[in-house]
Parts: structure tokens; sequence; C-alpha cells
């Protein structure tokens, strides 16, 4: 990921105080940073999220078209994640330098919503076999301050819940098939993402391990354990990534943080989008950076 | 739109035949005797054939086979980095993880998928662990696996086979590493799943279906690599991930052993 150069003493003092459950910003081991979410805030797309994660910022647009469907899922619907590593971030991304890492954080995000439960795909289907929605999730990376694959999906997530797809009403008329498209712009369907994953990153310093790492504290962490851990309590995604290994044991207390932390973070995730949903009319929209 | 002639025109886009038959219910993976359409227990793993030194250009190579699976792969380097920007005072690993065109039911491409960039990356990171890279500094080492045919646990048999071929490319490692992967369904695990075991979103909806790979370096007793799809418990989890390093343990003497046979036929061969 991105570097930052750290000296010895810096690192040893990350590392001794991640043992002692109290890290360089004040914060204990299972601590998120102050985050910030924000729905509806690009106008073109079907439904869009903005996120501010210290430093880090994120940006996901949604946006609904009509495809064909794939012949193997002939009753589903697709989504599809594009991840844009803006060469705003940081100079490295420039050109095909972010490309790794979009691939990387993309597949994660595809493999951890590739699961019946997380989002309901029958749903998309319009005409079995011909028409379906397909989702296309596109994340930006407008600043890097670690986290990267957390705070996008908790984008995802919330962009996902704020996305609007047209209704349609199917009519069959002499071996025809008719979409009509409501004329009410609040007709809408919306996308059930209660079961929906966040991605939680442990990484590992010294002997312990901490949830949502700051950029120095990344460099002085060899492995990370990323899950994504459902609502219930479930992990759609699993992935170890870094050039360190883990001792069997540490694995099972990552398992054991990784789902406390991913419960709570989902369940205060919902409850913001439920009350900004409701507060939406009342929003008063000033601009982009508030 | 200016035309090949040299190709013959076919359809832009073509849809194997498969993908047309009716959707089969999904049969039980076990029947009553709790034994595996192929016979085997839940928790017995396919034989496996392993032999080291099968590409004779490469400084190293294996070729590993369990049933319908089989993989082969090389290991160039160390040889110096050529781009600029890569330089780095540590040695480089470089994975290339491909699926043959014709090693899946259904056809793949030439180029690279995103299933394959992924596996890249995961083997890469598997691997990285238990090679001393600083003894190489300023140069890369090239690992190319090849899934000749595909029957499910590709992921965990390269693991195995790569680093296999990494040691017997005389690479110096902490250990080997080798690989297991394991299918949940419901609270049975199925080790070493065969294609049509595996996990696939499209036929398990139910909590506890998917599946789980692990690469460990048995003598350290520290997982290098851990992966999982679909949808599991916490506790299935690290039930899967601690049955599968048990498995990854008894896999080691299998290494040990072809490696062994082949630095005694090279002795042979050159006294």
């Amino acid at each position: 990921m991105v570097d930052v150069q750290l000296s010895d003493a810096e690192k040893t003092y990350i590392i001794h105080g991640a043992q002692d459950n109290l890290r360089e910003d004040g914060r204990g081991c299972e601590d998120y940073r102050h985050l910030e979410i924000e729905t509806s805030v690009v106008s073109t797309t079907s439904g869009s999220a903005k996120i501010r994660l210290a430093n880090t910022e994120i940006l996901v647009g949604v946006k609904v078209e009509l495809g064909e469907t794939s012949p193997e899922n002939p009753d589903k619907g697709r989504i599809e994640f594009f991840v844009d590593c803006s060469a705003n971030a940081t100079p490295e991304f420039e050109g095909r330098g972010g490309e790794d890492l979009a691939n990387e954080i993309s597949n994660m995000l595809a493999r951890a919503y590739d699961c019946p439960s997380c989002l309901d795909m029958r749903k998309l289907c319009v005409v079995e076999g011909k028409k379906c929605w397909i989702v296309y999730v596109d994340v930006l990376l407008l600043e890097c301050g670690g986290s990267l694959f957390d705070a996008s999906s908790i984008a995802v997530k919330a962009a996902l819940y704020n996305t609007s797809i047209p209704r349609l009403t199917v009519t069959h008329d002499e071996g025809h098939t008719e979409l009509e498209l409501s004329d009410d712009p609040y007709d809408v369907q919306r996308l059930d993402v209660y079961n929906s994953p966040c991605i939680v990153t442990l990484s590992k310093i010294g002997h312990s391990h901490v949830v949502d790492a700051s950029q120095k504290e990344e460099a002085c962490c060899l492995a990370r354990l990323m899950l994504a851990v459902t609502d219930k309590g479930c992990v759609t995604a699993m992935k170890k990534e870094g050039s360190g290994s883990f001792d069997v044991s540490s694995i099972e207390d990552m398992l054991e943080t990784g789902k406390k932390v991913g419960q709570s973070l989902n369940k205060s995730l919902m409850e913001v989008l439920v009350s900004e949903d409701r507060n939406m009319k009342k929003k008063y929209m000033t601009g982009y950076l508030r | 739109m200016p035309t090949d002639t040299r190709r013959i025109t076919g359809p832009e886009s073509s849809v194997s035949p498969y993908s047309f038959c009716k959707i089969q219910e999904p049969q039980p993976l076990f029947n009553s005797q709790d034994l595996r359409k192929d016979g085997r227990k839940c928790d017995q793993v396919r034989p496996i054939f392993l032999k080291t030194g099968v590409v004779s250009k490469a400084q190293g190579s294996a070729y590993l086979e369990q049933d319908g699976t089989k993989v082969i792969c090389a290991v160039y380097g160390p040889r110096a980095v050529i781009k600029k920007e890569e330089f780095s005072m540590k040695g480089q690993l470089r994975c290339d993880f491909k699926y043959t065109t014709f090693s899946c039911k259904y056809r793949r491409q030439y180029q690279q998928d995103n299933e394959e960039k992924d596996y890249s990356v995961q083997l890469l990171e598997a691997l990285e662990p238990a090679v001393l890279l600083h003894k190489f500094p300023k140069a890369q080492v090239n690992i190319y696996v090849t899934v000749l045919q595909n029957d499910g646990s590709a992921l965990a048999a390269s693991i195995t086979c790569s680093s296999v071929a990494l040691c017997d490319a005389g690479i110096e490692m902490y250990d080997l590493v080798t690989g297991c992967s394991t299918r949940l369904a419901g609270d049975r695990l199925l080790l070493d799943p065969c294609k049509h075991e595996e996990y696939s979103s499209k036929e398990h909806s139910e909590v506890n279906n998917g599946s789980v790979t692990v690469g460990l370096m048995p003598s350290l007793n520290q997982i290098s690599a851990v992966t999982s799809s679909g949808e599991i418990q916490f506790e299935h989890l690290k039930k899967a991930i601690n049955k599968c390093s048990e498995i990854c343990v008894q896999l080691y003497p299998v290494c040990q052993q072809s490696l062994s046979k082949s630095v005694k036929e090279n002795i042979k061969e050159n006294t």
C-alpha cells in the first residue's frame, strides 16, 4: 500500500503501544477512528455515498442499468465492482500504478457480496432469461489514510442502501414483452442491504492486533487478516494479506475480535443510514464539501 | 471496421452449451454411510503425486497431481530486476497463476481474469513469509503456476506445488508451505473437495456453506495463507482452519520425500 517512512524508534513505540492497548492517537486496539458518512452526494447516480475515516476519503457511486441476463443465472441480476485509485490520492497511483490495489479491493468486495443472503440478486431480475438490472458499483479513492478495505466496504454498503432502482412494469402482449418505466421518480425499488457485509481488517502488530490501522501502523505490520462480517455474525469472505504469517492460535483471537467489531460496526452503520434516510427530506443541500 | 482476414470470422461471443443445461437439483454431497460421490470419507484427502525437476530449463520445478487436479510449476531466478522503479534491497517474488484455457468445464480466456489475478496475489502472500528474501537483494524470483486440469482445490495444490518448486530451485526458505482446502456443508467438513463439491454461490444459499483454503508452514506452525468464501459462522470457520492445518501437517512428509528423492537422484547422476 502507500508507503510511509518510519524510523525503528517510531516503530517500536507503535508496537509497544499496541501491546498495552494504547495507540499513538489515543485509541484502544479495537476502536475505529472517527467516521463520517453521507449519502446522496452525487445526483447523477442511482445511489451514492461518501465516507471519511480520519484521512481516508472514499466516494462510491452506484449506477443501475438494464442488461441481458447471463445464461448461467437466468433468474438473477448482477453486481459489478470497479475501484479507481485516483492519482489525487497519491502520485504513486498515476497511470497504472494503482491497478493492483484496485484489483485487490474489487476482488475482495466481489467475493464478500457473492453470497445469496448478502444481497438478493433474484429481485434484480426483470424478465427471466432476458432482462435484468446490472448494478455497477464504482469506488473512487480520493485520499488514502489507511484502512482502505474497511472504508470502501462501508461506503459500498451505504451507497447500496441509498440506491433506488426505477420500478418497471412488464406486460406480455402477443408474444412481445414490453417494459414500462414509471413516470413517478419516487416510485422506486430499494435494495435490502441489511445483511450485507462490512470488511474488518485486523493488522498484526507485534503480539497484538489492531482494527482500523492508520498508515503509520500499517507500516509496522507484516500481516493482516481481512474478514467480511455480516450483521448476523457470519463471515462471507476472508483473506490474509501482507508478507508475514500468523500463529495458529492468534488467528482464533483475531476471529473473535473480528466478530465483535464487525457486528457492532454493522449495527451502528445501519442506525446511521436509517436515520439519515429519514431526515433526507429535511436536509438542506449545500455543496459537495461540507 | 477493418477485419483480420486470416482469422475465421465467428460470432463475437460464444456460450458454452453447458450454460443451457437444466439446473440440476443439488445432490447430497455424501450418502447415508458418510461416503462422498467418489467413495471417499469426509475427512479423506485424495492421493497425491508429487515430482520435482519436470522442467529442465527452469531452476526449479514441480508437478502435483491429485486425481483430476493437475498443477505444474516452474521457478526462474533469482535474476536481476530489470525495471528501475522496482529496485529494492530485499529480494522480490513474482507469482503468476494461470488456468489453461481448457482446464475447466467452461473455456477460459488467455488473458488472466480476476480469479486468476486474485489467486496470483494469494499465492505470493502464501509463499513470501517462507522465503529468505534478504538473501537475494536487488533480484527477483519468478514463479509460474499453470493448472493443467482443474478438479477442485486448485489453489491449495498450487501452494504446495510452488513451495516444493521453490525448494527445488535452491531458494533458501524457512520452511515449506503446504496447502489444504475444505468445503463446509452445514456442520460437515469435506476435505480436499472435487470440482462438483466446491462451493459456488449459485447453488447453495444456506448458512455455513462455503470453502476455506489454508496454507501452513508445518515445522514453524505458522499460517501463511488463509482465505474463505461463502457465508460461514465463526465457530465453523475456526474448526475448518484447524482441520485444514492438521491435514497440511500430514502433507509435509510427502513434500519432503519427493524432495529428498530428487536430491538423491541428482547426486547419483553427477557421480
